[in-house]
């Protein structure tokens, strides 16, 4: 074979890990862009409290040293309960329409929870248990990471999950109602701030998933984390066009796969500075995502 | 003596760095894009200075005009997306420049040593202030010249009519359209300004400081620069001030004693404020009470002064 072939190779097999990594983008993208369909705000400290969780986990599992599926439970659980926390804190008493108000409270959730989870690990990364990492799966030239598969099966599990929650239960249906108009949402005896609480409940529990993910895929949990998948779920959520499930998910493996072949080809110095530059392509030629509904929604 | 100069340094940067969030929050636009202007501002004046030997004021000057070009430039594409997409595409853009940044390897010799940006290792030796004698004192009044003249000119937009402009956008969109008020022109006019002085901030920062690099320039600086705004309110230009008096002051400084701790204080803060006075510290009805205060004072003291007559 020819070099230029072996390069075609390797291209794909970075692009498959992309995508299969991406799948924990998506997850934090579709985080935001819930809360965001529902309440129209912004919630910054999704992705920490999201690692939060993944870290209340990893406590017992040093503690207790228990099997890695109580481990995740465990984080999803907390993480489940750190998203009801920050409702309470940052957005439950703040007025509806102060946007501003909102998200900077919950910048300051997101210090707030860093900070703690600095001080209670001394700034230093802590290996992550991750299920199948010495399983390769090979397809022709191809090979498939177990722990990387793994992530990926969980990752759609748990959106296929969150549709049913969505689209087929009495909770999805006051969601969405509120979603489209709180108002009219309120005069059909929907209590919109239980509807809320619960939204983020339910985002908390998604992030959990996405948080000990992130900690199964990367190996490590590290405060260090908090800031890039911040950005790049951000990032995820308006490629997708906010408050889009099934953009944020598309978004998601996209910016996985690219994040890789860049990396294939300009290194790890340069990767994150071309995702940022297709985010401002994107906002030039489709500011409204992948996916736009409707025309003219911040 | 010279860490009490420092501080006041400190917080006269990042008031200005403030006030470039603040003027685009006035058209409801949240940038955390000052940062990267700051940057450009901060490597530019710094590469003018030691590269070229360029006096300060014209380095700074370039500085921020680059700043300002680039804030026009970003303001277009950013500015078709409003609100939360905004806060995304910006956060990219800060991340991007301080990517490339990170990235630039620019040097050359100047007497026997070698200056300018040395991509991971940072950029050094910035010492246009030490060259040339200046004092700690001359440095922070230098920069406090600038402080005065920023706040003054904002202090006087708001006041005029550019600033019923800004403030008729940033209350309701349709209702300044409706008035014949361009959207586009004002909010990129906003943002240019806002790069502005970032750009000096950036521009004093980096000689200030002597040594900048791409972590200086992070997402969590980018966040201190709205949440001054967000936190004093944006009633009146003052009110940012107080807020960086109140956090690089009281909270990074006066809680030094706490050690790490004092930042866990930081995001509490945040909370407490934005759930009490969400409107900022500085709110309409708390700068009314103050105004009352200092009025009253004045014509207690003018009774007095016709009592004694």
């Amino acid at each position: 074979m020819s070099d230029f072939m072996f390069e075609v190779i390797d291209v794909t097999q970075s692009i498959i890990d992309g995508v299969l990594f991406g799948s924990t983008y998506a997850l934090i993208g579709i985080g935001f862009t819930l809360i965001f369909g529902v309440m129209q705000k912004l919630n910054m400290s999704y992705t920490a409290a999201s690692l939060a969780g993944a870290y209340v986990g990893l406590g017992f599992f040093t503690l207790l040293n228990i099997a890695p599926v109580l481990v995740f439970s465990i984080s999803i659980i907390a993480s489940g309960f750190i998203g009801f926390v920050v409702y309470i804190f940052c957005f439950r008493f703040i007025n509806v329409d102060n946007h501003l108000a909102a998200l900077m409270a919950s910048v300051g959730g997101l210090f707030f929870i860093d900070e703690i989870i600095i001080h209670a690990t001394n700034a230093s990364p802590l290996a992550f248990p991750s299920l199948f990492s010495d399983v390769i799966l090979e397809l022709g030239v191809f090979g498939f990471r177990g722990d990387l598969l793994f992530v990926f099966g969980t990752c759609i599990v748990s959106m296929m999950l969150l549709w049913l929650l969505l689209y087929r239960s009495s909770f999805g249906l006051a969601t969405r109602a509120v979603s489209q108009q709180a108002i009219a949402a309120q005069l059909c005896g929907i209590d919109l701030h239980r509807t809320n609480a619960i939204t983020f409940v339910v985002t908390g529990m998604l992030g959990g998933i996405a948080g000990v993910m992130i900690g199964a895929a990367v190996g490590i949990l590290s405060p260090l984390l908090t800031v890039p998948f911040t950005v790049k779920g951000l990032i995820v959520t308006v490629m997708g066009g906010l408050g889009s499930i099934p953009g944020a998910i598309i978004a998601g493996f996209l910016v996985g796969a690219l994040e890789n072949v860049f990396l294939f080809f300009r290194g790890v110095d340069e990767r994150d500075m071309y995702i940022m530059v297709l985010l401002f392509v994107f906002l030039v030629f489709r500011p409204h995502g992948i996916f736009s509904k409707q025309a003219n929604r911040d | 003596m010279d860490y009490y100069l420092g501080l006041i340094q400190i917080i006269g940067i990042h008031a200005l760095l403030g006030w470039s969030a603040y003027i685009l929050l006035l058209t409801g636009q949240l940038s955390l894009a000052q940062v990267g202007f700051f940057a450009i501002g901060a490597y530019v004046a710094g590469i003018l200075t030691t590269m070229f030997s360029f006096h300060i004021l014209p380095a700074l000057f370039f500085g921020s005009v680059l700043a300002g070009m680039f804030a026009l430039l970003v303001g277009f594409p950013a500015l078709r997306v409003r609100g939360l997409m905004l806060v995304v595409a910006t956060i990219a853009f800060t991340q991007f420049t301080s990517l490339f940044f990170f990235n630039v390897h620019w040097q050359k010799e100047i007497n026997g040593v070698m200056v300018g940006p040395d991509s991971t290792q940072g950029f050094r030796e910035i010492r246009f202030f030490a060259e040339n004698g200046w004092s700690m004192l001359d440095v922070t009044l230098f920069i406090w010249f600038f402080v005065m003249v920023i706040m003054a000119i904002i202090w006087w937009i708001d006041q005029s009519r550019a600033g019923a402009v800004l403030r008729a956008v940033g209350e309701d969109e349709l209702a300044a359209q409706s008035v014949g008020i361009d959207l586009t022109s004002t909010k990129v006019a906003a943002m240019t300004a806002g790069g502005v002085i970032a750009g000096l901030s950036g521009g004093l920062y980096a000689h200030a400081a002597t040594y900048v690099d791409h972590l200086t320039f992070s997402i969590i600086l980018a966040t201190f620069a709205i949440a001054y705004p967000i936190i004093g309110g944006i009633n009146n230009v003052f009110g940012t001030l107080a807020a960086v008096v109140m956090i690089q002051g009281c909270l990074v400084e006066g809680l030094r004693f706490l050690g790490d701790w004092r930042n866990l204080f930081f995001g509490v803060m945040i909370i407490i404020v934005m759930n009490l006075k969400p409107e900022g510290i500085l709110d309409s009805s708390t700068s009314r009470k103050i105004h009352l205060l200092f009025k009253k004072s004045f014509s207690a003291k003018q009774y007095h002064s016709n009592e004694s007559k």
